[in-house]
Parts: C-alpha cells; structure tokens; sequence
C-alpha cells in the first residue's frame, strides 16, 4: 500500500485482518492522490465530490476501469470491511452507495460501450411476500462494478420468476435476499421450483439478507452465502472460477 | 404431570412483565402466532383476518385456545395503521403477509403528513379495535389481550420508504426528528384507542435494528420517544425490535418501558445480564431455522436455553412464518411446564 490521502490511511486502519490489510491495501499500491481522493469521498459519503473527481479523472486521461477499481471499488472494500465490522451501519452504506452510483453514472457508459466479455451473468430478486431491497440492491450495485450482468427481478419475486429469467436470459447464478424471517422459507420454495424446473445442475444459488444464516442456506439448500455485498462479489467470483 | 397453576393467564402476563413472581413463566406471542392451519381451523384466512373484527378475534384466540399461549393478540402485521394513512397496500393471500410496498412511499417531507380526522374509523384499524373489544369482553379475566400499535420509527418506512427514510437520517437529522415527532401521535392514537377497547398491554414495534442502524441511533433518536411512550400510553408496553440489539439494550432498559421482546440473534443471557432487571424480556425462539424447519425437540432445547437465563416470557422472536407447524408450537408450552416441574 501507498497512501498519500491522510484521511483515507485513517480509513485504512479499520482494515484489521491481516490477508485483507494485504489484499486491500494491494488496491492503493499505486499512490495515485485522485483516485485516493475519490475512494475516500466515497466511503465518506460525498456524492457531488466523488462525481466530481470522476468527470475529472476521466477527462485527465485515466481510463473507466482504473477509476473503478482504483477509485471506486476500492473506497468500497473499506465500506464492506467496516460494515461487516458494526463499524457503519446502513444508513452510512446508503451514503456510500449514493456515492458510487454517482461515479458509476459516468463510468458506466463506457464500460458498455467497450464491449467487454461479462464475469458473468446473475438473476437477483427479493423472494415472494418481501418487499425489503436495500441489500439486494447494495449486491447488484457491488456485482455490476465487479464485471457482472445483473437482471434485477426487484422485490416479491415469484418462484416461477425467478425460474423464466434464469431460462431468459443463460444466468450461471441465481441471488437471492429477504429481510422478514417470515418469508425466508420462500428461499427453499425458490430452489424447490429451479430444480422442478431442471435447472438446478446448471446455476449456482447464492442467499442473503439480515436474517439469513449460512445454515439456514445450507438448509434450504443453496450454494453460497453471502453475509453483505461484499461476500456477494467473492461468492459469485468463487462460482464463476470453480466452473471455468 | 402437569404443575399446579395458581394465576391465570391474564395475571401470569402481568405479572412477569412487572418483575413480579409467577406460578410458571407464561407464554406469549407480542407479534403473532397466526398460521395457515390455525387459519383452516377457524375458517379465518388472511387477508380477511386482517380487516374484519370477528375473523380476526377468531384466528387470534386461537393461540390461547389451541396452542395454549399466556396471551391473545390479534394485530397480526404491522400494516394496519400504514393502509389507514393511505399506504400503497399488498394484502397476499393466505399464506403470505400482507405488506406496504414500500418502494412506493407516499410521504417526502415531514410537512406532508397528514392525520386524518377519521383516522382511528379507518376499517383497518376499527378491525383491529372491534376485535379487542370481542376478546375482552369473552375472555377479560382469563387472559391477557395485547393490542399492538406500531413505532414511529417503523411508520417512517412505510411512508416515507426505508432507504429515503435513512438517507434522511444522515442528510437531515433535524427533519428526521420533526418526522418521528409527527408520527409518534400515530402511535399513540392508535394505541389509546386499543386501550379504550381493553388492551392489557401493547407491544411496540420499532424496527431500529442492528441489521440497519447502531446503537447510537437508537440512543440519539427514539431513546427520548419511546421513554415518553410509558407516560402516554398507560399500560405495559413491550418494545419489539428484531435482529441483533444487545448494543442497545441498555438504552431500551432506560426507557421504562415494561419489556423488550428480542431476536434468537441475541444471547439471552448476554441480554438478561445487560438489562440487569430493569425491564423483562420476552423471547427468543428462533423462527425460521427452529420453529420453521426443524422439530419439537429443538424448541424444547431453546424454551430451556431461555429459562435458563431467567427471560421472564418464553415467545418466537417475532410473527412467525405461516406455515409453521403446530406441534413445534405446542412444544413451547409444553416445555415450560416441564422445565418448571423440574425446577419446582
């Protein structure tokens, strides 16, 4: 690592195990101070800075992928880091977010226009009976910027929904989130209506959302957990590279 | 053998959420123990149940009928208050909840709220208060009936949206404030009208949760609030707060209010601890792992992880998922009465 942005090495030290101080700090090798500014704008929460500083980069001659992995992505790790930890909370999450999204607005343009091959291609939905999609959205956010085409199927998403968007669209993984222990058995009904469907063998199935537990995933027989947006991204990479 | 009871349900309850001793440590459902084959039974399905007073005392004593809980509580969601103030509305069928669909919030600024004058003879709401009424007047002495009437915190994301509503909460502090203020008078409204009706308790649902918000927010905005609850609203009051909240445990217990019904995500001795006996607990089965999808005997294990901590009432964390089995729900009081006889 090499910070030149006083504020965002403050940051930095919420970052405590030791394989992520390695793999994060990894993301600010290049001491570069607008993209240091840029992260640490974003894990503050500053919208209008951080799209400010991304106009500028891209007009200063850095390219869309540097600015989000070196910007973005990596202000993002923090955030995650600090999140998992009961450091910030969602509220704090949202700002980020906000934040990101109002780099990504410039940013996403040329990624599409580029035409680069996808990570991957990802159905995410909120199950039937919840309407809760903050963390569903914070994935699909972190999934997007990590290369991922990500058809969001919103909230109360029927079984068969879930089941015609997978078919639609070639999806190698299926997320998804519900916030109410009420309606998490509709995960397993979900997973239940893929395999009636015969297309268990061929996707992956990731769940998360407050409640939900790794065992209780295991139990409902998914794939892969994810505890926040962050663990999402690693999950969805893990099955990606284990069917490459 | 079953332990000789000296109390009624209705004492049992009031007892334990003063502090007081009991004969055995009661039962209870602060949200909702409705399922889809008690709703068969009784011929009162959702979302009927939820909007007319006779169906609705019908499924709810059916948690002290059939199940035989310490307490009749017939606000099943948290939904009714929300419909009345004019929330975009999802009311599901039988054996999914009914829900605000939130990603369509009706209010922006905390000048737009508006009360209706009728808002206490909205149907939604008179469903609610005609049902209290029906299970007081047959069952006033014997059991204990908990009205339910939501938190200002809880309101703010139905009407005003979660995610805008903790945008707010960072980009305006002050006006998230005067918003809480407002609606605040919804509590207390609604919940006045339960207790004309012959509410013994009310719970108080305020979703303030570790999976959203820190404990500082809890003690920055709704520690004040909910502490002012206790003078406004003159009966027991149980808090209900899902997820983790041993963080703010401490702030809950200041607030004088009767109880804090609490998530399986929480240790119920680490809790008990915190609290310290200031406030009771009530808790903390977990549902979708225990109650939903294993078996009797992994309830007994947690009514007796939770009598064994001293929690003062044995519950599900929260309104448990419609198609739980019965028998995993006749295992909580039959494990009362066993861990009792064993302690007697």
């Amino acid at each position: 690592m090499n910070f030149v942005h006083d504020g965002l090495a403050a940051e930095f030290e919420y970052v405590t195990r030791e394989g992520e101080r390695q793999h994060i700090g990894e993301l600010f090798d290049s001491g570069d101070a607008l993209m240091q500014e840029t992260a640490y704008n974003l894990i503050t929460g500053n919208h209008n800075e951080v799209s400010r500083l991304v106009e500028q980069a891209l007009a200063e001659g850095y390219t869309a992928n540097d600015v989000l992995d070196d910007g973005l992505i990596a202000g993002m790790a923090i955030v995650g880091v600090k999140f998992r930890d009961n450091i910030i909370f969602v509220p704090e999450v949202l700002i980020a977010a906000r934040a990101m999204k109002a780099g990504m607005v410039h940013i996403e343009p040329i990624l599409s226009a580029s035409g680069v091959e996808p990570a991957g291609t990802i159905i995410m939905g909120t199950v039937k009976g919840d309407l809760h999609d903050i963390g569903k959205n914070l994935c699909i956010m972190m999934l997007r910027g990590s290369g991922f085409v990500v058809h969001d199927l919103g909230v109360d998403t029927k079984p068969d929904e879930f089941v015609d968007a997978v078919m639609e669209h070639d999806a190698q993984i299926v997320g998804m989130s519900a916030l109410l222990t009420t309606t998490m058995p509709n995960m397993g009904v979900t997973i239940e209506a893929l395999e009636e469907a015969g297309l268990r063998e061929e996707i992956k199935v990731m769940l998360g959302g407050a409640p939900v537990t790794a065992s209780f995933a295991e139990d409902m027989g998914a794939d892969g957990y994810g505890d926040n947006a962050i663990e999402a991204v690693d999950r969805a990479k893990e099955f990606v590279e284990a069917d490459n | 053998m079953t332990i000789a009871e000296t109390m009624t349900s209705r004492e049992r309850v009031l007892a334990a959420l003063a502090g007081k001793p009991v004969d055995r440590t009661p039962v209870a459902n602060p949200t909702n123990v409705a399922t889809v084959d008690l709703m068969d039974m009784v011929s009162a399905p959702f979302p009927d149940a939820c909007r007319d007073p006779v169906m609705n005392a019908r499924l709810a004593e059916t948690g002290h009928t059939e199940l035989g809980f310490d307490v009749i509580s017939p606000y099943f969601s948290i939904i009714q208050e929300s419909s009345a103030l004019g929330c975009d509305m999802q009311w599901e069928q039988k054996d999914n909840w009914p829900t605000v669909r939130m990603t369509n919030p009706i209010w922006k600024e905390p000048e737009d709220i508006h009360i209706p004058d009728d808002f206490l003879e909205h149907p939604d709401n008179q469903a609610i208060i005609g049902s209290i009424r029906i299970l007081k007047e047959k069952w006033g002495d014997e059991v204990a009936i908990v009205g339910k009437t939501m938190g200002p915190w809880t309101l703010a994301y139905h009407l005003f949206g979660v995610e805008p509503f903790l945008l707010m909460t960072i980009d305006d502090p002050k006006k998230t404030m005067d918003v809480l203020h407002r609606l605040e008078e919804v509590s207390v409204l609604f919940g006045r009208a339960q207790i004309d009706a012959g509410a013994d308790v009310l719970t108080f649902p305020d979703h303030a949760t570790g999976d959203l918000v820190s404990g500082e927010y809890y003690h920055r905005f709704l520690q004040d609030i909910h502490t002012e609850m206790v003078e406004k609203l003159p009966v027991p009051i149980i808090l209900h707060i899902c997820g983790k909240t041993l963080d703010r445990m401490d702030y809950i217990a200041q607030t004088g209010m009767a109880a804090f019904h609490f998530d399986s995500m929480n240790d119920p001795a680490e809790a008990m601890e915190i609290v310290d006996g200031r406030i009771s607990l009530v808790g903390n089965i977990n549902n979708p792992v225990t109650l939903y999808s294993k078996g009797p005997e992994a309830v007994r294990e947690e009514v007796y992880k939770a009598l064994d901590a001293g929690v003062q009432l044995i519950a599900p964390e929260c309104a448990i998922p419609l198609r739980t089995k019965l028998e995993n729900l006749l295992e909580i009081p039959a494990a009362i009465n066993d861990w009792t006889e064993a302690h007697a």
